[in-house]
């Protein structure tokens, strides 16, 4: 069976790597394959890109919008529209 | 939570205010349409704040409204049939001139000022090649990848089995990877 060092890694290490989070054992397979090291630095730059996506912000009054169409419940127990 | 379960408003404006941008950006990445993005929005919260009551707490409750609104994405995008709008045009066209005519436009010339915004926000790279993506693939990427959740949680959201959810961004990852390279060849 192949064991941890010898084992290409998997598309969740690859991402753990990307984090920083690959564990030791699975760093020293990377270190000697280089086909999981180009996959990885292929993952790498595409979460990079991923993860400099903005959030994206509704029209102003948004909040307003959708609090106007709310059923708010009055101290008395009714709700207010 | 507890207040808002109770109705208070503030808490609800609260709730509202931290969850505007994420949702509306899953929202508008999926369907493409500032406008429709920001109903489906409104649609989502009107549906979470005024069923606070069936909320389960044994979940997480950013796990919990996002369903709601992926499910009206997806909702919608089945109806419409906008899961087959691509850059390319509807994979139902035949003929190049099928192709051009349901193909999605953007930053074309003559464009409203609305699209404009659209073509600004969404036109970049690696936003067309999301787009691209079948719409389950593009929900798990923008969940795991933009908003952050881990991959249980996606699996909760999207009712998906917790393997279907990791085959479907790395193969999404891979789909992504494929349409930049050609772009950028």
């Amino acid at each position: 069976m192949d064991g941890p060092v010898t084992q290409h890694l998997t598309p969740e290490e690859i991402e753990l790597w990307a984090q920083g989070l690959l564990p030791a054992a699975r760093d020293v397979h990377l270190a000697q394959c280089g086909d999981c090291r180009a996959s990885a630095e292929r993952e790498r730059k595409l979460l990079r890109e991923l993860a400099l996506l903005p959030r994206l912000t509704p029209e102003f009054g948004f909040v307003e919008r959708v609090m106007a169409k709310v059923k708010i419940r009055t101290p008395s127990g009714e709700f207010k529209h | 939570m507890a207040w808002a379960k109770r109705g208070h408003e503030a808490a609800f404006r609260e709730l509202v205010r931290r969850y505007e941008r994420p949702l509306f950006s899953l929202l508008y990445r999926m369907v493409r349409d500032r406008t429709l993005a920001e109903d489906l929005a409104q649609e989502t919260f009107i549906k979470v704040l005024n069923g606070l009551d069936s909320y389960d707490p044994q979940f997480k409750f950013s796990s919990w409204i996002f369903k709601i609104a992926n499910n009206a994405a997806i909702d919608h995008l089945r109806k419409r049939e906008v899961e087959t709008l691509s850059l390319d045009g509807s994979p139902h066209a035949t003929t190049p001139d099928a192709m051009s005519a349901t193909a999605l436009q953007l930053g074309a010339p003559g464009e409203t000022p609305l699209q404009e915004v659209e073509a600004r926000e969404l036109g970049g790279a690696i936003e067309q090649a999301i787009a691209k993506l079948r719409p389950e693939y593009r929900a798990c990427i923008l969940l795991r990848h933009v908003e952050g959740h881990s991959y249980e949680e996606i699996a909760r959201i999207l009712d998906l089995p917790l393997g279907t959810v990791k085959t479907f961004i790395h193969r999404a990852r891979n789909e992504l990877r494929i349409h930049l390279e050609d772009r950028r060849s």
